[in-house]
Protein backbone atom coordinates (compact mmCIF):
# COMPACT_ATOMS: atom_id res chain seq x y z
CA UNK A 1 0.00 0.00 0.00
CA UNK A 2 1.13 3.68 -0.72
CA UNK A 3 2.80 5.58 2.21
CA UNK A 4 0.16 7.87 1.86
CA UNK A 5 -2.91 4.96 2.75
CA UNK A 6 -0.88 4.04 5.82
CA UNK A 7 -0.41 7.21 7.22
CA UNK A 8 -4.20 7.99 6.37
CA UNK A 9 -5.34 4.47 7.93
CA UNK A 10 -3.44 5.20 11.21
CA UNK A 11 -5.45 8.79 11.30
CA UNK A 12 -8.37 6.82 10.53
CA UNK A 13 -7.62 4.60 13.33
CA UNK A 14 -6.49 6.63 15.59
CA UNK A 15 -9.14 7.82 17.81
CA UNK A 16 -10.03 5.87 20.95
CA UNK A 17 -13.66 4.91 21.90
CA UNK A 18 -14.26 7.32 25.85
CA UNK A 19 -14.30 5.27 28.62
CA UNK A 20 -17.83 4.41 28.85
CA UNK A 21 -18.21 3.01 25.01
CA UNK A 22 -18.44 -0.61 26.28
CA UNK A 23 -21.50 0.15 28.64
CA UNK A 24 -23.32 2.30 26.53
CA UNK A 25 -22.69 -0.96 23.89
CA UNK A 26 -24.20 -3.09 26.40
CA UNK A 27 -26.71 -0.56 27.26
CA UNK A 28 -28.02 -0.02 23.44
CA UNK A 29 -28.04 -3.38 23.07
CA UNK A 30 -30.52 -4.26 25.98
CA UNK A 31 -32.42 -1.09 24.68
CA UNK A 32 -32.74 -2.54 21.20
CA UNK A 33 -34.01 -5.85 22.59
CA UNK A 34 -36.66 -4.61 24.65
CA UNK A 35 -37.85 -2.19 21.47
CA UNK A 36 -37.90 -5.27 19.26
CA UNK A 37 -39.98 -7.49 21.76
CA UNK A 38 -42.51 -4.51 22.08
CA UNK A 39 -42.82 -4.38 18.71
CA UNK A 40 -42.87 -8.10 18.05
CA UNK A 41 -45.93 -8.32 20.50
CA UNK A 42 -47.45 -5.78 19.25
CA UNK A 43 -47.91 -6.86 15.85
CA UNK A 44 -48.70 -10.24 16.83
CA UNK A 45 -52.21 -8.58 18.47
CA UNK A 46 -52.15 -6.84 15.54
CA UNK A 47 -52.46 -9.82 12.59
CA UNK A 48 -55.18 -11.05 15.39
CA UNK A 49 -56.85 -8.04 15.61
CA UNK A 50 -56.90 -6.21 12.23
CA UNK A 51 -55.61 -7.56 9.03
CA UNK A 52 -54.60 -4.73 6.83
CA UNK A 53 -57.00 -2.41 7.89
CA UNK A 54 -55.97 1.48 8.72
CA UNK A 55 -58.64 2.08 11.44
CA UNK A 56 -58.23 2.48 14.87
CA UNK A 57 -60.17 0.10 17.17
CA UNK A 58 -60.71 1.80 20.75
CA UNK A 59 -61.67 -0.40 23.52
CA UNK A 60 -63.18 1.90 26.48
CA UNK A 61 -64.66 -0.54 29.52
CA UNK A 62 -66.96 -2.65 26.62
CA UNK A 63 -65.34 -6.63 26.70
CA UNK A 64 -66.28 -8.40 30.29
CA UNK A 65 -61.91 -9.34 29.88
CA UNK A 66 -61.52 -5.57 30.08
CA UNK A 67 -63.29 -4.42 33.06
CA UNK A 68 -62.31 -7.75 34.78
CA UNK A 69 -57.91 -6.96 34.01
CA UNK A 70 -58.89 -3.31 35.12
CA UNK A 71 -60.33 -4.51 38.40
CA UNK A 72 -56.80 -5.88 39.11
CA UNK A 73 -55.47 -2.78 39.14
CA UNK A 74 -54.21 -1.60 42.05
CA UNK A 75 -56.48 0.12 44.23
CA UNK A 76 -55.83 3.45 46.54
CA UNK A 77 -57.50 2.84 49.58
CA UNK A 78 -60.81 1.65 48.63
CA UNK A 79 -61.66 4.05 46.16
CA UNK A 80 -59.35 6.19 44.31
CA UNK A 81 -57.14 4.39 41.85
CA UNK A 82 -55.41 4.80 38.38
CA UNK A 83 -57.90 2.88 35.77
CA UNK A 84 -57.55 2.21 31.69
CA UNK A 85 -59.43 4.60 30.11
CA UNK A 86 -58.50 3.61 26.45
CA UNK A 87 -56.33 0.64 25.17
CA UNK A 88 -56.04 -0.07 21.48
CA UNK A 89 -53.36 -0.74 18.91
CA UNK A 90 -53.48 0.63 15.26
CA UNK A 91 -51.57 -0.37 12.15
CA UNK A 92 -51.43 2.14 9.24
CA UNK A 93 -49.26 2.96 6.30
CA UNK A 94 -45.80 2.57 7.81
CA UNK A 95 -47.29 2.81 11.89
CA UNK A 96 -47.59 1.22 14.63
CA UNK A 97 -49.30 2.28 17.35
CA UNK A 98 -49.71 0.91 21.05
CA UNK A 99 -51.73 3.11 23.03
CA UNK A 100 -52.52 2.33 26.58
CA UNK A 101 -53.70 5.56 28.55
CA UNK A 102 -54.47 5.83 32.06
CA UNK A 103 -57.18 7.94 34.28
CA UNK A 104 -58.65 8.87 37.16
CA UNK A 105 -61.62 7.32 39.27
CA UNK A 106 -63.02 7.06 42.33
CA UNK A 107 -61.06 10.27 43.89
CA UNK A 108 -64.27 11.50 45.31
CA UNK A 109 -63.39 14.36 43.16
CA UNK A 110 -64.64 15.06 40.13
CA UNK A 111 -63.16 17.99 38.85
CA UNK A 112 -60.06 16.53 39.51
CA UNK A 113 -60.52 13.61 37.76
CA UNK A 114 -62.20 15.42 34.37
CA UNK A 115 -59.16 17.98 34.86
CA UNK A 116 -56.24 15.18 34.65
CA UNK A 117 -58.01 12.58 32.59
CA UNK A 118 -58.54 15.79 29.66
CA UNK A 119 -55.03 16.61 29.87
CA UNK A 120 -53.60 13.21 29.63
CA UNK A 121 -56.18 12.33 26.68
CA UNK A 122 -55.38 15.79 24.76
CA UNK A 123 -51.64 15.74 25.63
CA UNK A 124 -51.29 12.39 24.46
CA UNK A 125 -52.86 12.83 21.52
CA UNK A 126 -51.33 15.64 20.39
CA UNK A 127 -48.15 13.33 20.25
CA UNK A 128 -49.52 10.64 18.73
CA UNK A 129 -51.10 12.93 15.83
CA UNK A 130 -48.19 14.28 15.05
CA UNK A 131 -45.82 10.78 15.03
CA UNK A 132 -48.83 9.52 12.28
CA UNK A 133 -48.34 12.66 10.21
CA UNK A 134 -44.51 12.23 10.04
CA UNK A 135 -44.31 8.32 9.82
CA UNK A 136 -47.24 8.84 6.67
CA UNK A 137 -44.93 11.49 4.93
CA UNK A 138 -41.87 9.12 5.65
CA UNK A 139 -43.79 6.07 4.23
CA UNK A 140 -44.63 8.08 1.04
CA UNK A 141 -41.26 9.14 1.04
CA UNK A 142 -40.25 6.00 0.98
CA UNK A 143 -42.41 4.94 -1.30
CA UNK A 144 -42.06 7.58 -3.84
CA UNK A 145 -38.31 6.66 -4.28
CA UNK A 146 -38.95 3.39 -5.21
CA UNK A 147 -38.71 1.25 -1.89
CA UNK A 148 -40.39 -1.95 -1.03
CA UNK A 149 -43.06 -2.04 1.16
CA UNK A 150 -42.64 -5.55 2.56
CA UNK A 151 -38.73 -4.31 3.67
CA UNK A 152 -40.38 -1.01 5.22
CA UNK A 153 -39.37 -0.98 9.01
CA UNK A 154 -42.87 0.77 10.51
CA UNK A 155 -42.67 3.65 12.98
CA UNK A 156 -43.26 2.25 15.85
CA UNK A 157 -45.06 4.49 18.94
CA UNK A 158 -45.73 3.03 22.38
CA UNK A 159 -47.90 5.33 24.86
CA UNK A 160 -48.22 3.47 28.29
CA UNK A 161 -48.43 4.61 32.16
CA UNK A 162 -47.32 3.51 35.45
CA UNK A 163 -48.25 4.25 38.70
CA UNK A 164 -45.92 5.00 41.15
CA UNK A 165 -47.06 5.49 44.29
CA UNK A 166 -50.65 5.87 46.05
CA UNK A 167 -51.49 6.30 49.38
CA UNK A 168 -51.31 8.81 52.76
CA UNK A 169 -53.83 11.07 50.11
CA UNK A 170 -51.41 11.10 47.15
CA UNK A 171 -51.33 9.22 43.83
CA UNK A 172 -48.29 9.39 41.46
CA UNK A 173 -48.02 8.01 38.28
CA UNK A 174 -46.25 8.76 34.98
CA UNK A 175 -47.79 8.91 31.70
CA UNK A 176 -44.55 7.93 28.78
CA UNK A 177 -44.45 8.08 25.14
CA UNK A 178 -41.79 6.27 23.16
CA UNK A 179 -41.48 6.74 19.42
CA UNK A 180 -38.82 4.48 17.47
CA UNK A 181 -37.36 5.87 14.42
CA UNK A 182 -34.30 7.12 13.18
CA UNK A 183 -33.74 7.77 16.77
CA UNK A 184 -35.61 6.31 19.75
CA UNK A 185 -36.89 9.17 21.94
CA UNK A 186 -39.12 8.92 24.95
CA UNK A 187 -41.48 11.90 26.42
CA UNK A 188 -43.00 12.02 30.10
CA UNK A 189 -46.07 13.49 31.53
CA UNK A 190 -45.96 12.49 35.52
CA UNK A 191 -48.67 13.27 37.47
CA UNK A 192 -48.98 13.74 40.82
CA UNK A 193 -51.98 14.92 43.01
CA UNK A 194 -53.02 15.36 46.78
CA UNK A 195 -56.51 13.89 46.78
CA UNK A 196 -57.09 15.86 49.69
CA UNK A 197 -57.26 19.30 47.97
CA UNK A 198 -57.54 17.84 44.34
CA UNK A 199 -54.28 20.04 43.18
CA UNK A 200 -51.22 19.14 41.40
CA UNK A 201 -48.69 18.64 44.36
CA UNK A 202 -45.37 20.76 43.98
CA UNK A 203 -42.19 20.05 45.02
CA UNK A 204 -42.58 22.97 46.92
CA UNK A 205 -45.32 21.76 49.19
CA UNK A 206 -43.22 18.31 49.40
CA UNK A 207 -40.11 19.81 50.46
CA UNK A 208 -40.73 23.52 51.71
CA UNK A 209 -39.44 27.07 50.29
CA UNK A 210 -36.09 25.89 49.82
CA UNK A 211 -36.64 23.30 47.69
CA UNK A 212 -34.55 24.29 44.97
CA UNK A 213 -31.74 24.22 46.86
CA UNK A 214 -32.37 20.86 48.19
CA UNK A 215 -32.95 19.38 44.89
CA UNK A 216 -29.53 20.94 43.35
CA UNK A 217 -27.95 19.71 46.46
CA UNK A 218 -28.73 16.04 46.33
CA UNK A 219 -28.75 16.02 42.72
CA UNK A 220 -25.26 17.35 42.48
CA UNK A 221 -24.31 15.10 44.87
CA UNK A 222 -25.82 12.40 43.09
CA UNK A 223 -24.39 12.73 39.91
CA UNK A 224 -20.79 13.24 41.53
CA UNK A 225 -21.34 9.21 42.39
CA UNK A 226 -22.48 8.07 39.40
CA UNK A 227 -19.91 10.26 37.56
CA UNK A 228 -17.37 7.59 39.67
CA UNK A 229 -18.62 4.47 37.45
CA UNK A 230 -16.85 4.89 33.90
CA UNK A 231 -20.07 3.58 32.22
CA UNK A 232 -21.57 7.06 33.19
CA UNK A 233 -21.39 10.46 31.63
CA UNK A 234 -22.83 13.89 32.22
CA UNK A 235 -22.64 17.32 30.33
CA UNK A 236 -19.65 19.17 32.66
CA UNK A 237 -19.90 22.07 30.15
CA UNK A 238 -16.78 20.76 28.08
CA UNK A 239 -17.19 20.94 24.35
CA UNK A 240 -19.43 24.41 25.47
CA UNK A 241 -22.34 22.23 26.61
CA UNK A 242 -23.53 23.59 29.97
CA UNK A 243 -23.93 20.80 32.90
CA UNK A 244 -26.57 20.20 35.41
CA UNK A 245 -26.58 23.82 37.45
CA UNK A 246 -29.99 24.05 38.70
CA UNK A 247 -33.91 22.19 38.04
CA UNK A 248 -36.55 24.51 36.26
CA UNK A 249 -39.57 25.71 38.23
CA UNK A 250 -41.73 22.87 36.82
CA UNK A 251 -38.78 20.10 36.62
CA UNK A 252 -40.92 16.79 36.15
CA UNK A 253 -41.36 14.46 39.00
CA UNK A 254 -43.48 11.51 40.61
CA UNK A 255 -43.35 10.11 44.09
CA UNK A 256 -41.29 6.90 44.57
CA UNK A 257 -42.83 3.59 46.71
CA UNK A 258 -41.11 5.62 50.04
CA UNK A 259 -42.90 8.78 49.16
CA UNK A 260 -39.90 10.69 48.38
CA UNK A 261 -40.04 12.74 45.33
CA UNK A 262 -37.77 11.26 42.21
CA UNK A 263 -37.64 14.41 39.25
CA UNK A 264 -36.47 13.49 36.41
CA UNK A 265 -34.39 14.83 33.55
CA UNK A 266 -35.28 14.53 30.01
CA UNK A 267 -32.90 12.82 27.50
CA UNK A 268 -30.09 14.94 26.36
CA UNK A 269 -30.81 17.45 29.22
CA UNK A 270 -28.23 16.81 31.47
CA UNK A 271 -26.04 13.56 29.87
CA UNK A 272 -25.48 12.31 26.15
CA UNK A 273 -28.25 10.55 24.72
CA UNK A 274 -27.16 6.95 25.59
CA UNK A 275 -27.93 7.83 29.42
CA UNK A 276 -31.53 8.25 28.94
CA UNK A 277 -33.71 9.24 31.18
CA UNK A 278 -32.39 10.36 34.47
CA UNK A 279 -33.60 10.39 38.02
CA UNK A 280 -32.61 11.20 41.62
CA UNK A 281 -34.85 10.53 44.41
CA UNK A 282 -34.87 13.12 46.99
CA UNK A 283 -34.93 12.24 50.55
CA UNK A 284 -38.13 13.85 52.39
CA UNK A 285 -35.30 14.69 55.56
CA UNK A 286 -37.34 14.11 58.89
CA UNK B 1 -29.85 -24.28 7.85
CA UNK B 2 -32.23 -21.96 9.15
CA UNK B 3 -31.70 -19.75 11.95
CA UNK B 4 -34.26 -18.92 14.55
CA UNK B 5 -34.64 -15.60 16.20
CA UNK B 6 -32.36 -16.03 18.81
CA UNK B 7 -29.94 -17.09 16.99
CA UNK B 8 -29.82 -14.35 14.63
CA UNK B 9 -29.73 -11.84 17.97
CA UNK B 10 -26.39 -14.00 19.22
CA UNK B 11 -24.90 -13.36 15.70
CA UNK B 12 -25.48 -10.19 15.96
CA UNK B 13 -24.85 -9.84 19.75
CA UNK B 14 -21.21 -10.97 19.02
CA UNK B 15 -20.39 -9.35 15.88
CA UNK B 16 -21.38 -5.86 17.95
CA UNK B 17 -19.20 -7.01 21.12
CA UNK B 18 -16.34 -7.93 19.12
CA UNK B 19 -16.12 -5.34 16.53
CA UNK B 20 -17.34 -2.32 18.66
CA UNK B 21 -14.10 0.05 18.36
CA UNK B 22 -14.13 -0.34 14.57
CA UNK B 23 -17.31 0.89 14.49
CA UNK B 24 -16.97 3.89 16.98
CA UNK B 25 -13.90 4.61 14.47
CA UNK B 26 -15.90 4.59 11.33
CA UNK B 27 -18.85 7.01 13.11
CA UNK B 28 -16.12 9.00 14.79
CA UNK B 29 -14.65 9.56 11.27
CA UNK B 30 -18.09 11.45 9.96
CA UNK B 31 -19.25 13.29 13.25
CA UNK B 32 -15.52 14.19 14.58
CA UNK B 33 -16.64 14.33 18.26
CA UNK B 34 -17.00 11.64 21.02
CA UNK B 35 -20.35 12.19 22.31
CA UNK B 36 -22.28 11.75 18.49
CA UNK B 37 -20.20 9.07 17.73
CA UNK B 38 -20.79 7.02 20.71
CA UNK B 39 -24.78 8.34 20.14
CA UNK B 40 -24.17 7.16 16.31
CA UNK B 41 -22.95 3.31 17.36
CA UNK B 42 -25.82 2.98 19.52
CA UNK B 43 -28.33 4.06 17.99
CA UNK B 44 -27.04 1.87 15.63
CA UNK B 45 -27.05 -0.55 17.52
CA UNK B 46 -30.79 -0.65 19.22
CA UNK B 47 -31.80 -0.33 15.72
CA UNK B 48 -30.29 -3.66 14.20
CA UNK B 49 -31.49 -5.42 17.46
CA UNK B 50 -34.69 -3.95 16.93
CA UNK B 51 -34.70 -5.22 13.57
CA UNK B 52 -32.77 -8.47 13.72
CA UNK B 53 -35.77 -10.64 12.79
CA UNK B 54 -35.98 -8.78 9.16
CA UNK B 55 -32.32 -10.36 8.70
CA UNK B 56 -33.07 -12.55 6.36
CA UNK B 57 -29.19 -14.54 5.58
CA UNK B 58 -26.66 -14.38 8.58
CA UNK B 59 -24.54 -14.17 5.93
CA UNK B 60 -25.03 -10.91 4.92
CA UNK B 61 -24.76 -9.79 8.89
CA UNK B 62 -21.46 -7.65 8.31
CA UNK B 63 -22.54 -5.42 5.94
CA UNK B 64 -26.48 -5.55 6.72
CA UNK B 65 -24.81 -3.93 10.16
CA UNK B 66 -21.99 -1.19 8.31
CA UNK B 67 -25.61 -0.45 6.26
CA UNK B 68 -27.02 0.68 9.70
CA UNK B 69 -25.02 2.30 11.25
CA UNK B 70 -23.73 4.25 7.52
CA UNK B 71 -27.29 5.39 7.79
CA UNK B 72 -27.67 6.89 11.24
CA UNK B 73 -24.29 8.56 10.71
CA UNK B 74 -25.77 10.16 7.63
CA UNK B 75 -28.95 11.13 9.94
CA UNK B 76 -26.18 12.81 12.34
CA UNK B 77 -24.92 14.21 9.59
CA UNK B 78 -27.77 15.70 8.61
CA UNK B 79 -28.98 17.04 11.37
CA UNK B 80 -26.28 18.53 12.48
CA UNK B 81 -25.65 20.41 9.17
CA UNK B 82 -27.57 23.48 10.10
CA UNK B 83 -25.83 23.80 13.71
CA UNK B 84 -21.78 22.72 12.48
CA UNK B 85 -19.98 24.25 9.86
CA UNK B 86 -19.86 20.60 8.03
CA UNK B 87 -20.94 22.34 4.60
CA UNK B 88 -17.53 21.68 2.91
CA UNK B 89 -16.81 18.23 4.19
CA UNK B 90 -20.69 17.55 2.94
CA UNK B 91 -20.93 18.99 -0.31
CA UNK B 92 -18.75 18.82 -3.42
CA UNK B 93 -15.64 20.77 -3.05
CA UNK B 94 -14.45 21.05 -5.99
CA UNK B 95 -11.02 20.51 -6.20
CA UNK B 96 -10.76 24.00 -8.16
CA UNK B 97 -11.80 25.98 -5.06
CA UNK B 98 -8.08 24.95 -3.36
CA UNK B 99 -5.49 27.46 -3.75
CA UNK B 100 -3.14 25.37 -6.28
CA UNK B 101 -0.15 26.59 -3.78
CA UNK B 102 -2.08 24.49 -1.13
CA UNK B 103 -1.79 20.12 -0.95
CA UNK B 104 -3.72 18.57 1.21
CA UNK B 105 -2.65 15.70 3.96
CA UNK B 106 -4.97 12.66 2.19
CA UNK B 107 -7.05 12.41 4.89
CA UNK B 108 -8.26 15.70 5.07
CA UNK B 109 -8.69 15.39 1.96
CA UNK B 110 -10.92 12.54 2.61
CA UNK B 111 -13.43 14.67 4.88
CA UNK B 112 -13.77 17.09 2.06
CA UNK B 113 -15.57 14.20 -0.60
CA UNK B 114 -19.49 14.21 -0.66
CA UNK B 115 -21.10 11.59 1.72
CA UNK B 116 -21.29 8.99 -0.45
CA UNK B 117 -17.80 9.35 -1.90
CA UNK B 118 -16.02 9.29 1.66
CA UNK B 119 -18.04 6.22 2.77
CA UNK B 120 -16.93 4.25 -0.77
CA UNK B 121 -13.50 5.08 0.32
CA UNK B 122 -13.40 4.33 3.80
CA UNK B 123 -15.25 0.90 3.75
CA UNK B 124 -12.40 -0.06 1.10
CA UNK B 125 -9.37 1.45 2.11
CA UNK B 126 -9.56 1.50 6.04
CA UNK B 127 -12.44 -0.66 6.72
CA UNK B 128 -11.01 -3.47 3.71
CA UNK B 129 -14.64 -4.33 2.23
CA UNK B 130 -15.18 -6.17 -1.10
CA UNK B 131 -16.45 -3.73 -3.73
CA UNK B 132 -19.35 -5.70 -3.80
CA UNK B 133 -19.83 -5.58 -0.21
CA UNK B 134 -19.66 -1.84 -0.36
CA UNK B 135 -22.69 -2.33 -2.89
CA UNK B 136 -24.42 -4.06 -0.27
CA UNK B 137 -23.62 -2.26 2.65
CA UNK B 138 -24.26 1.28 0.70
CA UNK B 139 -27.61 -0.38 -0.74
CA UNK B 140 -26.61 0.59 -4.59
CA UNK B 141 -25.10 -1.15 -7.14
CA UNK B 142 -21.86 -2.80 -8.00
CA UNK B 143 -21.43 -0.08 -10.63
CA UNK B 144 -21.99 2.70 -8.73
CA UNK B 145 -19.93 1.78 -6.17
CA UNK B 146 -17.26 1.49 -9.03
CA UNK B 147 -18.18 4.93 -9.83
CA UNK B 148 -18.31 6.64 -6.82
CA UNK B 149 -14.60 5.23 -6.12
CA UNK B 150 -13.31 6.25 -9.42
CA UNK B 151 -14.41 9.76 -9.04
CA UNK B 152 -13.45 10.00 -5.40
CA UNK B 153 -9.87 8.91 -6.27
CA UNK B 154 -9.47 11.41 -8.82
CA UNK B 155 -10.58 14.01 -6.83
CA UNK B 156 -8.01 13.02 -4.20
CA UNK B 157 -5.21 12.88 -6.53
CA UNK B 158 -6.29 16.75 -7.46
CA UNK B 159 -6.64 17.69 -3.57
CA UNK B 160 -3.32 16.40 -2.87
CA UNK B 161 -1.75 16.48 -5.94
CA UNK B 162 0.18 12.68 -6.00
CA UNK B 163 -0.22 10.61 -8.03
CA UNK B 164 -1.51 8.48 -5.10
CA UNK B 165 -1.54 4.63 -6.39
CA UNK B 166 -4.95 2.49 -4.82
CA UNK B 167 -4.13 -0.72 -5.21
CA UNK B 168 -3.46 -2.40 -2.27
Amino acid sequence: MHPDWEHAKQAYRSPQPPEGFSGGVEEAIRRGDRTRRRRLTARRSLTTALAACACFVLLVNASPTFAQAVSGVPVLGPLARVFTVAEYTAEDDGLLLDVRLPGLENTGNEALEERVNAEITTRVQALLDEAQQRAQEEWDAYLATGGNPADYAPAVITAGYEVKYQGEGYLSFVVTVTQVRATASEQFFPYTVDLATGEDVTLRDLLGEDWKETVNASVKEQIAQRSQDPANSYWDGSGGIQGFTSIRDGQPFYLGVDGNPVVMFEEYEIAPGYMGIQEFEIPLGE
Amino acid sequence: MKYDLQQKRQLLVDHILSRQTDFYRLAFSYVKNQDAAMDVVQEAIVKALEKVDTLREPAYLKTWFYRILINEAMNHFRRSRDLLPYDDALNDQPASALDPGTRLDLYDAIQRLSFPEQTVVKLRFFEELKLEEIAQATGVNLNTVKSRLYKALKKLRTMTGEEIDHAS
